[in-house]
């Protein structure tokens, strides 16, 4: 039982990607902004246990055991960049649709071509040692990441950088910098791109590390990665101590440069799904993520003294087929097996409301997103009528056949998830009503991952994407990546869609870029590279006396934190 | 005891090749090109044969360096320092505390055997062996924890804590009350049936009964002479157990968020994090064969018959 759940959470933690641009706080001004979240406020605040009334100046926050990769350039999971988006601020940080906002870059400008960004930075930011953060930190933290011993997962941020290659390859450490990256005075620092890249802003949320502190020798990444546990930044938390799969230990940084944070002293307490709701209830932490189910919720509801915040998160499900198989070539089969499958019922079924049917690739909340889409909703009827016109004819056994084949399919899936076991059934039985045979293997996420990857051997298989903030799908869908190893493993090839792809790359106008998602958004819609299923809702439990949060796809709870406050309750 | 763990670390090692995917497959983002992965693969060697890659491992094994966690980017043997002793703490206390409960009660047990007091622990163990230890920490938590508000529901400390000494031992005991008891539970009953029949086997030999017959104390009988002799192979488990002090308790501590190594095993599984994969099998195989010759050795220590003359 326990063996399952554990490695149902290792895979959902293997398609969890890296929100770090995420969850630094920007200016936020325009405060008319509609709140993203939806709260359900908690009925009785003084239902509160005195242990937690009594906490006055110390948030607790529930998390799952960071790895102790506390640095901007190696943090690889959302816990770990939770830690790292308190102790670090970054040159921008982002709002709560995903765009791009300043923050230790007062404002950026990108040149005509698209090619080079320039950032001016704001003036007296200060790292919490005291020394000023300039253009030279930087440009540090950035060539960090162009070492050639640099192993974290950062490396595509900088790839694309004029003089890369010749500063990553060099070995001597004859090449002192990366030409691309130019300080062009205390305050002033420029980019170069090889092309134009829109989706690069988001990289530069990465937060700034203090050269003097984080220094290191060409080829010596080691001496940066014995301070993992020792992280000092300009954000508005000073790191204090570390108990390796227990707690971490937060003070405020009273010299943060947008502001001395209200909330003297942060833990993040380590949790785990099983006994979440306990720790809530009995007031153990303030702030945490609950499944989104609501048997949970309704006890979480029950506490009377948390508040629950939702919001469609940046992620969906999908069923993968192979459009190198004959079945799947064609369109009309696939949207036969799309009207043909009860994704609605499912979603009922299996989240009672906290989620929704997805359609496109994309995140609901997410600026790219447009409602005029085919909602192909539940219509047996139709996909026989489509299927009928592919050719696919039903015998007596009431299964289609074509040129003496019958439809089968095998389906790979993995073990160990309540997705996976509501799905089944509710999958073979609709499909078996169109006349189509599902057969489903289990095999462990692992394994599944390989076979669908790495050697691209499946006719179908389910998944789900975590996303990023940047909408750009060239990662998952352009042809490049429909090779061994690549993430367009279902192959799909579509002239109009690279088109549209590699548009949506260099168009650094936001509002222009917005149309071309839009009509890549409707495309997918259209063509059905994959099956689209559901999109997910994150749920979060709230102690009444927080007051601030800021919760979204895009922003975590550390976003705006120094703002956050802790108020009485009676 | 050298080649032993030459084969042993061969055939671990082969073993965990045999998984399908590295530490890279689980990684899909789509913001971290094909490019990228294959470059990161080269680095860690993951592009050369499972052969060439033990060769590797070897001889940083033989310069003492257990090499990088693929996962953690930090020396294996930090990141085994850092969980191992908490799990030794549980474990040990764990250990204690069955023996003082479990040896008295087997004793107990058999020297009344068929006794409402015997029928009484014999459930008692079915229950202890059958009860998953999931399922009954869970209970634990719902009724200690949230009900009656008596323990924490998980960590080893309360948070922020800057106890040192003789608090800071005092809050771990508290914290450690629930999931001992999950451990002990199970522990306890096999170790109870285990003391249980080796006792009933001595009572019925002919030495006590001619302790008896020559008038000695009932008390002296079962304590002194019988006792002894019955010790004799259960003594030789404890040599078993050492691997068990460090191995951690993967489904306990996970439930407990308490900060072992169990769960961080099954990180490295699942990860594939191979270096940490091997430096923990490497250490509990080392383990297991000091315990199997602290066995002999106890065992010769306790039963004169056995020595080599």
């Amino acid at each position: 039982m326990n063996k399952k759940l554990a490695s149902f959470a290792a895979g959902l933690l293997a398609v969890m990607m890296l929100f770090t641009s995420c969850g630094k706080g920007g200016k936020t001004t325009d405060t008319s902004k509609k709140d993203v979240a939806e709260v359900v406020k908690a009925s009785n605040p003084s239902k509160m246990p005195d242990v937690s009334k009594n906490r006055k100046d110390t948030l607790i926050v529930g998390t799952t055991a960071p790895s102790g990769k506390f640095n901007p350039i190696y943090s690889d999971s959302v816990y770990d960049s939770w830690v790292v988006s308190l102790v670090f601020d970054g040159l921008i940080s982002n709002d709560e649709q995903g765009n791009p906002t300043p923050l230790i870059a007062k404002e950026w400008k990108i040149s005509e071509d698209g090619k080079t960004y320039t950032f001016t930075l704001n003036k007296g930011v200060k790292f919490s040692d005291g020394k000023e953060v300039t253009a030279e930190d930087v440009a540090f933290t950035f060539t960090a990441i162009c070492d050639p011993s640099y192993d974290g997962p950062r490396t595509d941020a900088v790839s694309s950088l004029v003089g890369y290659e010749e500063y990553n390859q060099d070995k001597e450490g004859k090449v002192k910098e990366v030409s691309g990256i130019k300080v062009i005075d205390k305050y002033t620092i420029s980019f170069t791109l090889k092309e134009p890249k829109a989706p690069a802003i988001y990289d530069f949320g990465y937060g700034i590390m203090p050269k003097h502190i984080y220094n290191f020798e060409k080829g010596n990444i080691k001496a940066l990665k014995d301070k993992f546990l020792s992280p000092v930044g300009a954000g508005p938390y000073l790191f204090k101590e570390y108990k390796a799969g227990q707690e971490i230990v937060f003070e405020k940084n009273p010299n943060y440069w947008r502001g001395e944070p209200k909330i003297a002293k942060i833990i993040m307490k380590v949790t785990n799904a099983n006994t979440v709701i306990q720790e809530l209830t009995t007031g153990s932490v303030d702030v945490d993520r609950i499944p989104s189910k609501p048997e949970q919720i309704e006890l979480v509801k029950k506490a009377e003294f948390l508040d629950i915040y939702s919001y469609p998160s940046n992620s969906y499900g999908y069923i993968g087929w192979n459009l190198r198989d004959e079945k799947f070539k064609d369109k009309k089969v696939r949207q036969a097996l799309a009207y043909g499958l009860n994704r609605a019922g499912f979603i009922q079924a299996y989240y009672k409301g906290l989620g929704d049917v997805c359609n496109a690739p994309v995140s609901k909340v997410s600026w790219a997103y447009t409602d005029e889409l085919n909602k192909y909703e539940y219509n047996p009827e139709l996909a026989n009528k489509l299927l009928d016109e592919a050719g696919w004819v039903k015998k007596e056994d009431g299964y289609r056949y074509k040129d003496g084949k019958k439809f089968t399919i095998h389906w790979m899936t993995y073990t160990g998830s309540k997705y996976v076991e509501a799905l089944t059934p509710i999958l073979i039985e609709n499909w078996k009503q169109i006349g189509v045979e599902v057969i489903p293997e289990l095999m462990e996420f692992s394994t599944l991952a390989q076979k669908v990857y790495d050697e691209q051997k499946f006719e179908m298989y389910n998944m789900a994407w975590s996303l990023s903030i940047d909408p750009d799908p060239s990662g998952i869908f352009s042809i490049e990546q429909d090779k061994l190893g690549g993430f367009n493993s279902v192959g799909w090839r579509n002239e109009e869609s690279e088109r549209l792809i590699k548009e949506g790359l260099k168009e650094t106008d936001m509002e222009k870029r917005k149309q071309i998602y839009h009509q890549w958004v409707k495309l997918a819609n259209e063509e059905l590279p994959y099956l689209f299923l559901s999109y997910a809702k994150d749920t979060y439990a709230v102690s009444s006396k927080v007051k601030g949060l800021r919760l979204s796809p895009f922003t975590d709870w550390t976003y705006d934190i120094h703002k956050v406050e802790l108020v009485d309750v009676k | 005891m050298i080649p032993v763990l030459i084969g042993v670390s061969i055939i671990i090692f082969l073993i965990f090749q045999a998984a399908p995917g590295d530490a890279l497959t689980g990684m899909m983002d789509p913001k971290m090109s094909y490019e990228t992965k294959q470059k990161i693969r080269k680095q860690l060697h993951l592009d050369e044969p499972a052969i060439v890659q033990y060769k590797y491992w070897v001889q940083n094994v033989i310069r003492g360096d257990f090499g990088e966690s693929f996962y953690f980017k930090q020396p294996v043997g930090r990141v085994m320092n850092t969980y191992i002793w908490n799990s030794f703490y549980l474990s040990l206390a764990s250990f204690i505390l069955s023996v003082l409960i479990a040896i008295p009660i087997g004793v107990i047990s058999a020297t009344r055997q068929y006794s409402f007091i015997d029928y009484f622990f014999t459930v008692f163990a079915l229950i202890g062996i059958s009860m998953p230890s999931f399922f009954f920490g869970l209970l634990l938590i719902k009724w200690f924890a949230v009900d009656i508000n008596l323990f924490p529901v998980s960590g080893m400390m309360t948070p922020g804590s800057t106890a040192v000494g003789f608090e800071k031992f005092k809050d771990v005991l508290y914290h450690m009350v629930l999931p001992l008891t999950v451990l002990t539970l199970g522990s306890v009953a096999g170790l109870m049936r285990y003391t249980r029949s080796s006792m009933l086997e001595v009572i019925r030999q002919d030495y006590i009964r001619t302790a008896r017959a020559k008038g000695l104390r009932e008390k002296v009988v079962i304590y002194k002479h019988a006792l002894r002799n019955a010790l004799i192979p259960v003594v030789t488990i404890f040599g078993m157990w050492l691997p068990g002090l460090f191995s951690g308790a993967m489904i306990t501590e996970a439930i407990f968020n308490w900060p072992g190594i169990g769960p961080i095993e099954l990180l490295a599984v699942n990860n594939r994090d191979y270096p940490l994969l091997m430096g923990i099998n490497m250490l509990l195989a080392f383990l297991t064969l000091l315990g199997n010759l602290i066995a002999d050795v106890t065992y010769a220590i306790v039963d004169p018959r056995i020595r080599l003359k």
